[in-house]
């Protein structure tokens, strides 16, 4: 039996470094390749060791595929294919290749900087790794090989962000990657066609979430900020250069438009400022709103945000500010951290989930005072603040997801387990369907049928529908007719059409079988009986009695001979061809009952 | 330990237990671990538990609870295994039956965590770090813990199946290297009841029918063989190879992978040198397994150092016999391919090739593969046959791109298979690359270089294999032989590079900007290599390859622009950059290429094209180039300028990097003392010092490093750091300037410093006395400072004092936002 092996090497029962392999048809699929910011040394990659331990990796894999530009997707690809030595393609939306290896190098530049790490990806191996990545539209169908296929559809969660469709003949698989099902500030919400695919593989990082409206989120968020700017404070939003930014920024700028605020608002950084081309130049990519107003206006073109200067950081007065990096781990946001915690009218806002270690994470935990270098104590008395803007589909949009694409099979990832023991439930209880969590380093096998495409000669279709009844994909119909495999093609065809290509003569196949009958009269006078009894009983049939003494009912044959041994015994010989295997074993059944008596 | 650690433990322990505290992450508990091992490496772990006794209690209370998170679970497995790996924290946890508890059958083994697979590689990694002595061992043999490795060998996880498979390596080895139990015989007689065990287990898995089983047998003696050289190995081998040779006789061969890789951790471990019938086997295994399955085998033979001849050959034949086939398929006429005898391009090969397109896609890949890794390697087979590989690498690419014209069933079906696959193409094209280590015929060498122009020009060329046969052509280029008169290019070569160069522009115009990147990187090395020589100059400058490059350093792709630089750089580092005119106005220069540069330096949005500019700037200075030469100071100062306010800090450290060379230029080399050093041309006669401060405070070199040395990004200010303390080093010998004590400008100069180690911008310094710099980098504590610095910048949030407040502060707090992570 065909089957589909998926194996997560990351992403099984975790929301670290999202890879998994998936093997379809015979074909092997890497499905993202993330790291873990977590960590600092080898961990934060996936065991690639385990792919395979026979031959090289490049002839094991096919393809990899990437659905989206965040680091837990993507960060650990210029190591796989420069470093480990995967020389195959990638796959990956146009927008997430514009964008993936400005961050690659954004992390890049911050693991040299801090550790000053030489076991790492160099600029030249990001840009080596890029020039191995084949762009994909969206519902555009991508021939990997002769048999391996993949299609692209609208994730929403970032820019270019996208779900999968993996085919291999008649068998599919759907990996979602993250997404979002509800449209927020600048994207759409994902979507995909009734494909039925045998295995659909969902992230579900809110897996037990019914998320409250994000708009509550957005005017607390915007709350916050005003307060603390007409206070005269100083706000520190540190972000990722993509994503989050260019929504926050959407968000202020229209909050400053309406509410006329004369406090300015700066970028610290050239990244964000080229994420926002990014986003100008894949304005498709974006939610209707903004593609529609577009013309007239460019949300992406702020009038309100300007490029800060190191030294603005000084200035008196209030002012807010996106700083990178997200997690105040180095860099800038922590330089201006520094200078603004001492301060109860600042506030720092943090837009995301911070890893140990980062000043970031300390301060979320509640932690004021905070060691710095040459044992100076950093007291944080500025206001700190969480906000979650993450754009994932919460429990309810998963679910609609799976009513979407109707699969045969899903498999949870991305996600913590017992919150996914929980969605596991309920959708093996709503759509009847298994569902699989596998934790990294364990494989799910699931068989498939084989689907085998059968061309039908015209000649036999006509002769069906000669017979009435127009064909109907709801009702199916019984097809009788000849099978012939020839040059690994399959072929229906009439009997005698076979015959005739395969230059066969026709030979008869028939049954028999004998059915003893307690008669002590002539055999004549039996098979006169018989005759006479299934004349009775068969009033559709044609039922005959035959000059030799034999009795025929369509292509039957049945004729009465005296017992060896018992006289009293009357043998019957039936005889039935395969065509009226049906009738003929009916009619030996009722032979066998025995006639009725002469009145 | 610390004492601040120390203090904060109990706490955390406490947490750890606390079924109503969600748990802090997987990584935090990695890095808790983390840091146990290395403080039970540095110290007595028996200590550790008499003063901090909440780890023992911790253990406890994670047995004792009801439903322990699985994660916490796990973690106190491993924690306990690193305690117990010395022997007297061993017993003192057995005291308590703590051991038995955690990893017997009364332990989790028995209970519901037991289906999370974290807590089954727990259990495993706390035996392997507990399985470091004697007692260990017996410990291991009581609480039958060897059946539960052997059951976990199949577990679903790949994880725990392959860390069962290793401890079961590492607990046979424990035991045979015992000192208790004296040096074993190899023959197994008397070998410890625990090694014995696993060898039966070993051999009752070889003999089964179920080929996983055979697998985990066969992976577990692969290690052994791997890593294990003792004598036992040897005995061991006495014992189980005629099991294996069974194995062989089967038809099909089980777990085939598996096996090759046994044979071979045999062969290059010191029993394979002793077993001659191993040879033989290997010989067998060969000649049994299909092409595809023999490759690995055969180039793991080759790599063998000391092997018979004959199986050599055997296994250089196998890895020919896909290429062999093609040269069959592809010759108009019969003739000697050319290869050893037994490379002749078998049925079975063929068969391969007809059964289906992936099988002969995958067996040429894998082929070409192994043949080029095989080239590199000193032991590779001799004589190496050079030329019917080439023609057989020409012919592959020539069914790729379908220009073959083949005669043979074979050769059509091969055409019709390969044509235009990208994944033979890459393969061939890398190959070839390789060869041109070696020579060929000319008439050979021609081929090449014509099959590798079809692949430049084609346009059916994808970006990856353009890139590759721009990578091939660049290796033959720079392999061809010179000319007899050893100063130009030969002919040949000549005659290439004038059909090359407008492939090379019609490239350099393609719309896919990896195509235009690789062609700018090829020109960039060429150039690199051959900028001197007359052919190539003089083939360029009739080319329209230097205007376009200029033009391309507008290109609207970052990587291209950044890549045009370095070309640029390269070109006029030879002087074949030449400025050209307007054609509206011929008598009107256009800017020079270095205000060119400058401009990009200040103006450009990505980091790549600054870098570039950067790297092109300091390799000028290095080399004296004329642009630089005219106005050194004035080039330095309008450099560092820019650079020192890039937002990009590697910008800014490539700025630190020129303002170095520069002042080895005025001072003489920093590393004059190392032997590798190349000495500078001097030109002209040393400057004196205080002229060479002067010219320092002319470019504005200090303000750039004193402002540098508070740096947020760490690599800058160790850049300054270096570069200040290599000045001052230079300086204070020679009887530098008088001390200037506290003058106005030195004043100045600290209030400066004062406020940029606060983190203020300030005015800039202006103009600068030499003498009161000097001053105040004597009274700089720079050592002090680049000891700092040597840290990472995060080393205090990296800390364990740090690990364990946060994981003590994020009780609570952090789980939901977890999830938020991107």
């Amino acid at each position: 039996m065909p089957e589909i092996r998926v194996t997560p090497l990351g992403a099984g029962q975790d929301v670290g470094r999202s890879c998994i392999l998936v093997s379809i048809g015979g074909k092997n699929v890497m499905l993202d390749c993330g790291m873990h910011m977590g960590f600092s040394d080898d961990r934060r990659f996936p065991d690639f060791s385990y792919i395979t331990r026979n031959g090289r990796l490049t002839d094991f894999l096919d393809c990899v595929i990437i659905s989206h530009f965040h680091l837990d997707h993507c960060g650990a690809l210029p190591y796989f294919s420069e470093m480990v030595g995967y020389d195959g393609p990638i796959y990956m939306t146009q927008p997430t290749q514009a964008i993936c290896p400005i961050l690659l190098e954004d992390y890049r530049k911050i693991a040299v900087d801090k550790k000053g790490e030489a076991n790492f990806f160099t600029s030249q191996m990001i840009k080596d790794c890029m020039k191995k990545v084949v762009a994909v539209h969206l519902h555009q169908t991508v021939q990997v090989d002769d048999e391996l296929e993949i299609k692209a559809y609208y994730a929403g969660h970032v820019l270019g962000a996208a779900m999968f469709q993996i085919k291999v003949g008649s068998e599919s698989v759907v990996y979602t990657g993250d997404y979002n099902m509800t449209p927020d500030r600048h994207l759409g919400a994902a979507w995909i066609d009734k494909c039925r695919p045998n295995l659909l593989i969902t992230e579900s990082t809110y897996a037990t979430t019914i998320r409250d409206s994000k708009r509550c989120r957005e005017r607390d968020f915007l709350k916050k900020v005003h307060e603390t700017v007409e206070r005269g404070g100083k706000v520190l939003i540190p972000v990722f250069a993509l994503g989050r930014a260019q929504e926050l920024c959407i968000l202020l700028e229209t909050f400053w438009e309406r509410m006329d605020l004369k406090a300015p608002i700066y970028f610290s950084t050239g990244l964000t400022e080229k994420a926002n081309h990014y986003y100008k130049l894949f304005i498709p990519w974006t939610n209707q709103k903004i593609r529609k107003t577009f013309v007239q206006r460019n949300m992406f073109e702020f009038k309100h945000i300007k490029a800060f200067d190191r030294a603005f950081a000084d200035s008196p007065g209030p002012m807010v500010v996106f700083a990178t990096p997200g997690m105040l781990h180095a860099g800038q946001s922590l330089q201006i951290f520094r200078k603004w915690a001492g301060s109860e009218r600042n506030m720092v806002i943090m837009p995301g989930y911070c890893v140990q270690g980062t000043v970031g994470h300390k301060i979320l935990s509640g932690q004021r005072k905070l060691e710095m270098e040459g044992r100076q104590v950093l007291e944080v008395k500025m206001q700190v603040e969480y906000m979650s803007f993450s754009a994932h589909a919460d429990a309810k949009g998963i679910m609609q997801l799976v009513g979407q694409a109707e699969p045969e099979n899903v498999l949870l990832v991305h996600g913590e387990a017992k919150k996914m023991e929980f969605l596991k439930q309920k959708i093996e209880q709503e759509f009847r369907v298994s569902c699989y969590m596998p934790a990294n380093g364990e494989t799910v096998t699931l068989s498939t049928s084989p689907s085998i495409p059968v061309g039908i000669s015209l000649g036999l279709l006509k002769r069906e529908m000669a017979q009435g009844l127009l064909p109907d994909a709801k009702k199916p119909r019984l097809l009788h007719g000849t099978l012939i495999m020839k040059d690994s093609n399959f072929r229906l065809v009439s009997s005698e059409q076979a015959l005739k290509e395969l230059g066969l003569s026709e030979h008869q196949l028939r049954f028999t079988c004998r059915v003893h009958l307690h008669d002590t009269r002539k055999e004549q006078e039996t098979a006169l009986r018989v005759y006479s009894h299934l004349k009775s009983v068969l009033k559709d049939h044609c039922v005959q009695h035959l000059p030799d003494g034999s009795v025929t009912v369509e292509s039957i044959l049945i004729q009465a001979a005296a017992h060896s041994e018992d006289p009293s015994t009357k043998v019957l010989l039936v005889s039935w061809t395969y065509q009226d295997e049906e009738l003929g074993s009916y009619l030996t059944s009722l032979l066998k009952k025995g006639l009725p008596q002469a009145s | 330990m610390d004492p601040e650690c120390s203090r904060l433990l109990p706490a955390l322990c406490a947490v750890l237990v606390d079924p109503r505290q969600p748990v802090a992450d997987d990584t935090c508990l990695e890095k808790l671990l983390d840091w146990f091992k290395t403080v039970t490496e540095a110290g007595p772990s028996l200590l550790l538990l008499q003063e901090n006794p909440c780890l023992v209690e911790l253990l406890f209370r994670v047995l004792k609870a009801h439903d322990p998170h699985p994660r916490v679970l796990s973690f106190s497995l491993r924690l306990a295994g690193l305690f117990a790996a010395q022997e007297d924290c061993f017993q003192y946890l057995q005291q308590g039956e703590l051991l038995p508890m955690l990893f017997g059958e009364a332990g989790p083994l028995g209970g519901a965590a037991w289906t999370a697979p974290t807590v089954r590689s727990g259990w495993l990694q706390g035996l392997r770090s507990l399985a470091q002595h004697p007692s260990a061992l017996l410990f291991l043999a009581d609480c039958g813990a060897v059946d539960t490795i052997f059951s976990l060998q199949g577990d679903s996880s790949l994880f725990v199946a392959s860390a069962a498979g290793q401890l079961l390596v590492h607990i046979l080895a424990l035991a045979m290297q015992s000192p208790a139990e004296g040096h074993p015989s190899p023959q197994g007689c008397d070998w410890p009841a625990c090694a014995q065990k696993i060898v039966c287990h070993v051999e009752d898995s070889l003999h089964s029918t179920a080929t996983p089983q055979v697998t985990q047998a066969l992976n577990v003696l692969t290690t052994t063989f791997g890593h294990c050289h003792g004598p036992w190995t040897q005995g061991l081998w006495v014992r189980l190879s005629p099991l294996v040779a069974c194995l062989l006789e089967k038809d099909p061969i089980p777990a085939s992978h598996s096996l090759m890789d046994l044979l071979l951790s045999v062969a290059r471990s010191p029993v394979g040198s002793s077993d001659c019938g191993l040879w033989e086997t290997l010989a067998q295994t060969l000649s049994h397994l299909s092409p595809i399955q023999a490759g690995p085998l055969a180039l793991g033979i080759l790599k063998l150092q000391d092997c018979p001849q004959a199986l050599k050959t055997q296994a250089f034949g196998v890895l020919l016999q896909p290429l062999a086939c093609v040269l069959k398929a592809a010759a108009q006429s019969p003739g000697p391919p050319g290869f050893p005898e037994g490379a002749t391009g078998d049925s079975m090969t063929v068969d391969t090739f007809l059964s289906s397109k992936s099988a002969c896609v995958g067996l040429l890949c894998q082929a070409l593969a192994h043949l080029e890794l095989l080239q590199l390697l000193p032991q590779r087979p001799s004589p190496w046959p050079q030329a019917p590989l080439l023609r057989a690498a020409v012919a592959i690419l020539r069914f790729c791109n379908g220009s073959a014209a083949p005669t043979s069933d074979v050769g059509g079906h091969l055409c019709a298979v390969l044509a235009g696959c990208v994944r033979v193409q890459r393969a061939a094209l890398d190959f070839l690359g390789t060869l041109s280590q070696g020579t060929g015929p000319q008439e050979l060498v021609t081929q090449v270089f014509a099959v590798l122009l079809e692949y430049l020009t084609s346009p059916d060329s994808s970006p990856t294999v353009l890139k590759k046969a721009f990578q091939a052509t660049l290796r033959w280029l720079l392999g061809s032989p010179k000319a007899p008169s050893c100063c130009d290019l030969d002919p040949h070569t000549q005659l290439f590079l004038r059909e090359l160069l407008p492939v090379l522009r019609k490239r350099l115009c393609s719309p896919c900007w990896e195509a235009r990147d690789s062609g700018l990187e090829f020109l960039t090395q060429v150039t690199r290599h051959w900028g001197g020589q007359a052919a190539f100059r003089h083939a360029l400058l009739a080319s329209e390859v230097p205007e376009l490059t200029r033009q391309l350093l507008r290109d609207p792709e970052s990587y291209v622009r950044a890549s045009a630089v370095t070309a640029t750089g390269q070109l006029s580092s030879w002087g074949l950059y030449t400025t050209p005119t307007s054609p509206e106005h011929p008598e009107v220069q256009q800017e020079s290429l270095f205000t060119e540069l400058l401009h990009i330096l200040s103006t450009d949005s990505e980091g790549f094209p600054r870098r570039a500019v950067m790297q092109v700037f300091t390799q000028w200075l290095k080399d004296g180039h004329a642009d630089v030469a005219e106005d050194l100071e004035q080039f330095v100062a309008r450099v560092l300028q820019v650079a020192s306010r890039d937002l990009d800090w590697e910008v800014r450290a490539q700025g630190l990097e020129l303002a170095l060379v520069f002042l080895e230029q005025l001072l003489g080399h920093p590393g004059s003392r190392c032997p590798y050093a190349v000495a500078l041309p001097e030109a002209a006669a040393p400057a004196t010092l205080a002229q060479v401060l002067q010219a320092l405070c002319r470019v504005q070199l200090f303000e750039f490093a004193l402002r540098a040395l508070f740096d947020c990004d760490r690599p800058v200010a160790q850049k300054s750091c270096d570069l200040l303390l290599f000045l001052r080093a230079k300086a204070t010998p020679c009887g530098g300037p008088q001390e200037a004590g506290a003058s106005p400008d030195v004043v100045s100069v600290e209030a400066a410093l004062q406020r940029w180690q606060a983190g203020e911008q300030g005015q800039p310094l202006g103009e600068l006395e030499p003498e009161a710099v000097m001053a105040v980098l004597r009274s700089m504590d720079l050592e002090g400072l680049r000891g700092t610095l040597a840290k990472s910048s995060d080393h205090i949030e990296k800390s364990p004092q740090s690990l364990l407040q946060d994981l003590l502060a994020s009780v609570g707090v952090l789980g939901e936002n977890e999830a938020d992570c991107y």
